[in-house]
């Protein structure tokens, strides 16, 4: 289970990414989190995933308050949640294999099981045979669907998507979000961050508004 | 978190970590190999910054075998009063040369002074026209190298003591080249040590320069390595390697231009010392010296990538 509990951002800029936010997200669930750009949907991620810590408030994840994980444990923190991200952030000049390998390579697993992993990761986001493709011989749905690969292939039990689809057209959009479902279908909690009102609507899950911070 | 991801953590410990190391080691290899160019470069800087140490070390080293040589020993000569006989002179070497000072002592009765005279000045006629003898016995006394090369161990003194012998008349030291020749060995030897540590942070700054080149072209991977939970060891480890391969390689090569050097120059070398009749002859670093080095240069390349890196994840840390 994911709480925020009076969770407020504010960035060394000045800008109030967050204010005052209480929510609370179930294990197993799969949320949509939207609102306008600068609401902080992307903020509201990089808090579950560590990638920036609160001013105020508690972020926490089974009962845990993340505030409290030491520094030297992150990394395995992190190891436990898949991110994919909406610039995709695969590395330009290693494979499609190379690429989804690298999380199983920081977790040490050993090279038959790496192979294995990548095989099925890739056989349920459509992309068997690309292994040895770089990413600039992909497209943009290609490039999003080997980033959810990355993101799944260690078997993460939170999966957080910052605007995935966002520069995909609409069949492609669905076709990922359909990916998301079946990852949940699995016992995976899945939040994803978007603001196409429309497609969210569509899968019929639970969707959480954040406003603007007044003033921000 | 998830119970796979719990057993991921669970099995990672020596096996997997074993494997983590072994695609470090081979990824640091590869990167040194992709980018021949810089890395020959990088390379001749460091071989060049350590070759000079150890070649003025291996010369140092050279120039002391000349005190090694039996023919060169520094001596003191006592010349007994006339009226010594030679079982008085005999006994006299055998109370000295229980003397901790004294490593040898070697007689030389007067007999045998007049015929070495008679060998080596061709006065043989002029001297069958004396009645008498006129040289003493000579009683040549070797002290122990270790105490020639102290300079806490005052041989002036030493000299003095033999000269308070009732039966000693004259005592000449052989011995004042050879302490100034240990004393500038001992300079240089200083010398030698500073330019060294110069070098070695030449070397630390050019692997560390290098290093951070390295970091610098792969921001983005140690950034997504980063998000997706990679340790601070992990990202470091491939970097570290890189710094030993560096430092390896570079002294590797620093003794490739040490001992060809040498090998260019033991001909006229050999020629020389065969014109002073010595049997000098110039010799290479030993077993020892060479693994110091090569030891030395990982290790420099280790720190420089330690600090470099180290540098790097303190300012880029996510959280």
């Amino acid at each position: 289970m994911i709480e925020f509990k009076d969770v407020s951002k504010r960035y060394p800029t000045g800008q109030i990414a967050l204010y005052n936010v209480n929510l609370t997200i179930q294990r197993g669930e799969m949320a949509f989190i939207t609102g306008h750009s600068g609401a902080g949907k992307s903020t509201l991620l990089k808090l579950i995933a560590l990638l920036e810590r609160p001013n105020h408030g508690k972020v926490m994840i089974d009962g845990f308050n993340l505030e409290q994980l030491k520094r030297h444990k992150i990394p395995a923190f992190r190891r436990g949640i898949g991110v994919i991200f909406q610039d995709h952030h695969l590395l330009s000049d290693r494979t499609v294999f190379d690429n989804i390998a690298l999380p199983l390579m920081i977790s040490g697993m050993q090279l038959y099981d790496i192979k294995r992993r990548i095989h099925a990761a890739l056989d349920k986001v459509n992309l068997l045979g690309k292994e040895n493709e770089f990413p600039m011989m992909l497209s943009a749905g290609e490039k999003q669907r080997v980033g959810i690969a990355r993101a799944v292939v260690n078997k993460p039990s939170i999966i957080l998507a910052d605007e995935p689809t966002g520069n995909l057209d609409p069949a492609l959009a669905h076709d990922i979000m359909h990916t998301f479902k079946q990852f949940n279908d699995l016992g995976a909690t899945v939040i994803v961050a978007s603001h196409d009102q429309l497609l969210i609507e569509s899968m019929k899950k639970r969707i959480i508004v954040l406003q603007k911070v007044q003033g921000a | 978190m998830s119970s796979s991801n719990t057993q991921t953590q669970a099995n990672t410990p020596i096996f997997s970590r074993f494997g983590q190391h072994r695609i470090a080691f081979k990824h640091s290899l590869k990167q040194l190999w992709l980018t021949p160019l810089s890395t020959w470069i990088t390379l001749a800087a460091i071989a060049i910054a350590l070759s000079l140490p150890a070649g003025l070390h291996l010369l140092l080293q050279n120039l002391k075998t000349l005190t090694d040589d039996k023919r060169e020993i520094p001596t003191i000569s006592l010349f007994l009063k006339q009226d010594v006989t030679v079982q008085q002179a005999r006994d006299r070497a055998e109370l000295l040369s229980d003397l901790n000072e004294i490593d040898n002592v070697l007689l030389v009765t007067r007999e045998d002074a007049l015929e070495q005279f008679k060998q080596l000045t061709g006065f043989a006629e002029t001297l069958e026209t004396l009645n008498e003898n006129p040289l003493p016995h000579v009683l040549v006394i070797t002290p122990h190298m270790q105490l020639v090369g102290d300079p806490g161990i005052d041989l002036e003194k030493l000299a003095r003591q033999l000269e308070l012998y009732s039966d000693v008349d004259v005592v000449q030291m052989d011995i004042e080249w050879v302490q100034r020749l240990l004393a500038i060995f001992r300079i240089a030897d200083r010398a030698v040590l500073v330019i060294s540590a110069l070098l070695a942070l030449t070397v630390l700054l050019v692997i560390g320069n290098t290093i951070r080149l390295n970091i610098e072209n792969r921001k983005e991977e140690i950034e997504v390595s980063q998000l997706i939970g990679a340790t601070n060891a992990y990202i470091r480890r491939p970097f570290l390697y890189g710094g030993v391969w560096y430092g390896l390689f570079g002294g590797i090569l620093s003794l490739v231009i040490v001992h060809t050097s040498l090998l260019f120059l033991v001909g006229p070398v050999n020629q020389l010392a065969r014109l002073y009749g010595s049997n000098f002859t110039i010799t290479g670093l030993d077993v020892k010296a060479t693994l110091f080095i090569l030891i030395v240069s990982s290790a420099l390349g280790l720190l420089g990538a330690l600090l470099a890196v180290g540098k790097h994840l303190r300012q880029n840390t996510i959280t």
